[in-house]
């Protein structure tokens, strides 16, 4: 599948940047690379935003479909967008809800609010794919799109800590930005809930939470590294 | 909207939403309608609340802005919040709630972006065929939505269709700004509009003015290739005018001859330049007129012109030209003269340069013809010899003024002057200076063939000059057509030959002159080749002249008395006499006192 080769080629290639590109000498522009091998292949950090934030486009849209695919399948005529918002085990995490207020925030903030987003949905989507698995009421096309998202969110959020990584280096964040070695201190303490949201829930939650993990990379990089693409 | 109409058409139209939309994310309006409700409609008889579900303690609030006029509420950027649902619901002035959850929303799910502008489009290329074309429509984004931050992204859908049809064609959405149509039909006029969404999400904003695309056939412009080709024939040929111009003269003008001397220039013999013409013909210039002297009529067809010869200065050589031009002489079969040639430019080379030819086009002209052409030719040399000779040599004049013509300037043997026409046939001309023995043919047509080779002065050895004069003297014996010649070699300052014994004459040849260290030789000596008689005995014995035999070291004549023999009374003219121009063979005044009896 196109979204499992993108997702093994984008950790491959951030496993060879780990491995060949990993000096860092000084904070500035200094080349990543020891020694300009063949497999050693530079990556600007307008490059990793945007591979980044393509990586979330199509998180977004995996979600988007799978939840229209819920919708249809479970609830067609309702709107229940009023009783699902409650119940997202991400809303304690504090996210800035409009525009001006992202572009107010700084960046180190804006870098963790993604990392925590990213690392709380890790395990969710690794029950809901198990839950749809076992659950013939989907198909097979929708439970791999649900493996392909658990998937794509577990690499986003390793490319993400690497662009927060090569920030720091480049000095244009400060090296606040935890590390978030362990996800689970992140989860809020009511951390079984999300065992009790229904999938639909699941999926209305992660759509939106996708919606702004891509929002907030894009105002990151238009703000950092704005070339083009913005 | 649909979800708010349909399904509620059998119960009275209460107050609700009817829409709310984001354009830009950042803000939002939502609309109501009284429904049938009518004594709602007044403005401010129903008022909108919402509530933002961002905690558990958010509460209703009344919308920031109204628009009345709209039935609009309006949320600005401080009042908007993206991700967090909002609900809506109206009051009325007695507090009656109308309130319907399905009027919650996220902004993200409402927007509907602006339609994009300035969409304009052009021509990518035509089919081979001429029968469909492709084009590139390009836009921008929409102003309002805020592409350049990142806050949105956007994908936009062009949908065309003929003008004369209802289906629209959509093509594949895509987030650039430009896109190709393909396969659109020549003379068909189209019509494309656009609009665009937020990706990943379902509401599409509205369409933008729709543009109009039209590509007619290409017609022929069969005029401006009529005038085109007609300027390029007209071109063509006044080219072919222009570059063919001379053989266009020669062919409605050709040009007209004019006599022509090969190897010379035609200047020369325009304008009486004598001295230039005759310095080139001897030799001066360049030691000689070479045979193949810069041709000057090399162009022209069938020139006629002379040929001049010029002899080396290899008296030796010249001896031996001389003889055999005495042999050809005399030699009826061989041609009449090896020195003079009407040649021809432009003519493929005959075998023999002495063929005679007249002109271009005549066949070979027979002998007699050529003769009289080249009579007809010496006497206009005279005055050129005469003249040059004059200049150069002073101290034989006489001599010299017999030579006339081509004397001066060419060293030919076979250039005479014809003195005389006897009655029988014969030619008399004037003497050379030397007096061949052996020319002796029979014949009568050799009488006709005379030549006297003349004495041509020395052109050769001018500079090592002593004068040497040799005269020899022509009788012609009028008794039989025989006559007898007598050469009197006179030389200065040097010996002479001893006459032949056991004849009747004697002839001093000039020859020893030329072999004898000390004497100056003479340079050119012509033979002399007498015209034969029938009966011509070569040795016929003359009366009444003295042969002189040798000169002493006084410089004086001796002379052997000849066997007397009266001349016939008829004898013709004596040659001496009757030429007004001295022949070379005579004896001046001067000359008279130094003969001994």
């Amino acid at each position: 599948m196109p979204g499992n080769i993108r997702s093994v080629s984008f950790a491959w290639m951030v496993l060879v940047y780990l491995l060949f590109c990993s000096r860092r000498a000084s904070v500035g522009a200094a080349p990543i690379c020891a020694n300009a091998q063949a497999g050693c292949h530079v990556l600007s950090l307008a490059n990793l935003f945007d591979r980044v934030i393509q990586h979330s486009a199509r998180t977004h849209s995996i979600s988007n479909d799978l939840h229209s695919e819920f919708e249809q399948y479970f609830l067609p005529s309702k709107n229940h967008i009023g009783r699902v918002s409650r119940n997202c085990h991400t809303s304690s995490i504090l996210t800035p809800n409009g525009k001006d207020n992202a572009q107010r925030m700084a960046r180190e903030e804006l870098t963790e609010v993604i990392l925590k987003l990213l690392v709380a949905w890790r395990d969710p989507l690794w029950h809901f794919h198990q839950n749809m698995a076992h659950h013939h009421d989907f198909n097979n096309f929708s439970s791999n799109k649900a493996l392909e998202m658990s998937d794509m969110v577990h690499e986003l959020r390793k490319g993400v800590e690497k662009v927060a990584e090569k920030m720091q280096v480049l000095g244009i964040i400060s090296n606040t930005v935890s590390s978030l070695a362990s996800p689970e201190a992140s989860l809020p303490s009511d951390s079984a809930e999300w065992r009790l949201m229904k999938d639909y829930n699941l999926l209305s939650c992660f759509r939106r939470d996708s919606n702004k993990v891509q929002n907030y990379l894009k105002i990151l990089k238009c703000r950092i590294v704005p070339e083009h693409g913005c | 909207m649909p979800w708010c109409v349909d399904w509620l058409a059998d119960t009275p139209l209460e107050p609700h939403i009817t829409d709310c939309i984001s354009r830009d994310q950042a803000t939002f309006q939502c609309w109501w309608s009284p429904g049938n409700f009518h004594n709602l409609s007044s403005p401010g008889a129903l008022r909108l609340f919402y509530i933002k579900k961002d905690s558990p303690a958010s509460e209703w609030k009344e919308c920031p802005e109204y628009v009345h006029s709209n039935q609009e509420c309006f949320f600005d950027n401080a009042h908007t919040s993206i991700w967090i649902p909002y609900c809506m619901q109206l009051r009325s002035q007695n507090n009656i709630t109308y309130y319907n959850e399905e009027d919650c929303f996220t902004v993200e799910n409402i927007v509907r972006p602006d339609p994009p502008v300035s969409l304009n489009w052009t021509l990518l290329n035509i089919s081979p065929s001429g029968l469909n074309y492709d084009v590139m429509v390009n836009w921008e984004a929409p102003p309002s939505a805020d592409v350049g931050a990142g806050w949105m992204r956007i994908e936009y859908e062009i949908q065309y269709k003929a003008i004369n049809t209802t289906k629209w064609e959509a093509l594949e959405m895509q987030p650039q700004t430009q896109q190709t149509i393909f396969g659109l039909h020549i003379g068909k006029e189209y019509e494309v509009h656009i609009r665009c969404r937020m990706q990943a999400f379902t509401k599409f904003g509205e369409f933008s003015d729709s543009i109009f695309i039209q590509v007619t056939e290409y017609t022929f412009p069969l005029t401006l290739v009529l005038v085109f080709g007609i300027v390029g024939i007209l071109l063509l040929g006044m080219l072919i005018v222009i570059s063919q111009q001379h053989r266009l003269m020669m062919i409605l003008l050709p040009p007209v001859p004019a006599p022509k001397i090969k190897g010379i220039d035609p200047e020369l013999l325009k304008k009486g330049k004598l001295d230039e013409l005759n310095l080139i013909l001897s030799g001066g210039g360049m030691g000689g007129l070479p045979t193949y002297a810069t041709n000057f009529y090399q162009d022209e067809p069938c020139v006629e012109f002379i040929e001049v010869a010029v002899e080396d200065a290899d008296t030796g050589e010249k001896e031996d030209n001389q003889g055999s031009d005495t042999q050809k002489l005399l030699d009826l079969s061989q041609p009449v003269s090896q020195h003079m040639n009407i040649g021809f430019s432009n003519v493929v080379s005959f075998p023999d340069d002495d063929s005679g030819r007249a002109s271009c086009y005549d066949p070979d002209l027979p002998d007699q013809d050529t003769l009289l052409l080249m009579a007809t030719l010496l006497p206009g040399q005279p005055e050129v010899g005469k003249r040059a000779m004059a200049a150069e040599r002073g101290a034989r004049p006489l001599v010299h003024t017999q030579t006339e013509g081509p004397q001066t300037w060419v060293n030919t043997d076979f250039y005479a002057q014809v003195s005389n026409v006897m009655p029988t046939g014969g030619v008399v001309l004037s003497p050379g200076q030397q007096l061949r023995i052996q020319e002796s043919t029979s014949g009568a047509e050799e009488e006709t063939q005379k030549k006297e080779k003349e004495h041509t002065g020395g052109e050769d050895s001018e500079e090592d000059k002593e004068k040497e004069l040799q005269f020899q003297l022509l009788v012609v014996d009028c008794e039989g057509g025989r006559y007898a010649a007598e050469g009197n070699a006179w030389q200065i300052g040097g010996p002479h030959s001893a006459p032949m014994p056991g004849e009747g004459y004697q002839t001093i040849f000039p020859q020893p002159a030329e072999t004898t260290p000390a004497a100056t030789a003479e340079g050119s000596q012509s033979p002399y080749i007498l015209p034969d008689s029938p009966q011509s005995q070569f040795f016929a014995r003359v009366a009444d002249y003295t042969v002189v035999q040798e000169v002493d070291s006084q410089h004086s004549l001796l002379l052997n008395p000849p066997p007397r023999q009266s001349p016939p009374p008829c004898l013709p003219q004596h040659p001496l006499k009757a030429l007004p121009a001295m022949p070379v063979g005579y004896i001046t005044p001067d000359l008279l006192g130094n003969l001994s009896p």
